[in-house]
């Protein structure tokens, strides 16, 4: 905590410092061009029809499971929930890929399409709720999931997998 | 419309646009408004990707960061409660979600690489003629010996959109009152850095007499 009075923070000198680490950070680390098209892009991903499930357990985030993991384990649990529906994954890492493992609480049949960067994967849950993906790339995913045809549709909060 | 309130070029708490601009470009996104979208990217763009950075996350990592941020804020923008403090939602969004990344490096990925160096043979920006030459290399260099604490802190501030300290609380989980006094603290060991590599700037000639 500083003591410092606050015409310290109305230096003048520091402002023109500042102005030049920002100069150098727009020179020597820009946002890249993709980045921000990527940023434009997810516009058009916007939920407008569905009910949100909300991330409320992620084990890259749990301390406890953290400290009593091996370090190489590559296996990240996350849960979404709904107030009706709760969407589990088991995803593992591989270097350049992931397997998805899925769980739809309470269990039962469903569509599930699984969205990253490079498009869509349609996947069924099967009569015991269970679906799974192979090869998904890194990347951001969401996934969007009805229980009938004609059913409520639920997506998930995206994360980066 | 749009209403740019930029008192002065310096990154003294200077937001492009007051809060209530802000909050009317979230609402026009609700409603459709694609061109809205991009003026809220183009405002914090940069400052979701300087929080990458500070947290010290690969270019491919800060790249996932950023679109995972975005893709959250377009599934979230109908439920936002407090349009005009988008930029602290954004913060907030983008700081949790380098600590998930963060996490997930440690089992599986090299740790983030580092910062990249300056290219003095590379075109420089319009941006990059301010800072050239050897005081833009003793700079830079004497920016990642800092303290965590200042190097995280500087590097947010010095996204491009000057960000607001609210904002800049949000991404550090750091009081905002805490944000002007610790800037000038972690600016002064940046001079002492410089200084120890002899190179003097324009902020130091206008203190002291040219060596």
């Amino acid at each position: 905590v500083s003591e410092q009075p606050p015409i310290h923070e109305l230096d003048p000198d520091d402002d023109v410092l500042m102005d030049e680490l920002r100069a150098l950070a727009a020179a020597n680390d820009p946002v890249p061009p993709h980045v921000l098209a990527a940023a434009r892009g997810s516009y058009t991903w916007r939920t407008i029809d569905a009910e949100l499930a909300g991330l409320v357990y992620d084990s890259a985030l749990d301390a406890e499971r953290l400290t009593a993991v091996r370090s190489q384990d590559t296996v990240r649990l996350l849960t979404f929930e709904t107030a009706e529906l709760a969407i589990e994954l088991e995803v593992t890492a591989a270097a350049e890929s992931r397997r998805i493992l899925g769980q739809l609480v309470p269990p039962g049949p469903g569509f599930v399409e699984l969205r990253h960067g490079g498009g869509l994967l349609e996947l069924e849950a099967d009569d015991l709720g269970r679906f799974d993906a192979e090869a998904v790339e890194p990347g951001p995913v969401s996934l969007r999931c009805r229980r009938e045809r004609e059913g409520a549709v639920v997506e998930t909060e995206w994360v980066t997998i | 419309m749009i209403v740019s309130l930029t008192g002065s070029m310096t990154g003294l708490r200077a937001s492009r646009r007051d809060p209530s601009a802000i909050g009317a470009l979230v609402r026009a996104a609700r409603e459709d408004d694609e061109g809205a979208w991009n003026e809220l990217v183009d405002e914090f763009a940069g400052l979701v990707w300087s929080i990458a950075r500070a947290y010290r996350l690969s270019a491919a990592d800060a790249a996932d960061l950023s679109q995972t941020t975005w893709l959250r804020l377009a599934e979230h923008l109908g439920r936002i409660r407090d349009p005009e403090r988008i930029g602290g939602w954004i913060a907030a969004t983008a700081r949790n979600e380098c600590l998930r990344l963060q996490r997930r490096s440690q089992y599986e990925l090299p740790f983030g690489d580092e910062l990249p160096e300056p290219d003095p043979a590379g075109v420089p920006s319009p941006e990059a003629r301010l800072v050239r030459g050897e005081r833009a290399d003793a700079l830079w260099k004497g920016f990642a010996e800092l303290p965590e604490r200042c190097r995280m802190l500087l590097r947010v501030l010095m996204a491009d959109e000057p960000p607001a300290y609210e904002d800049v609380g949000a991404a550090l989980d750091m009081p905002v009152g805490s944000i002007g006094p610790t800037r000038a603290r972690c600016l002064e060991r940046l001079r002492r850095l410089v200084a120890r590599r002899g190179i003097t700037g324009a902020d130091a000639d206008s203190l002291e007499a040219e060596t």
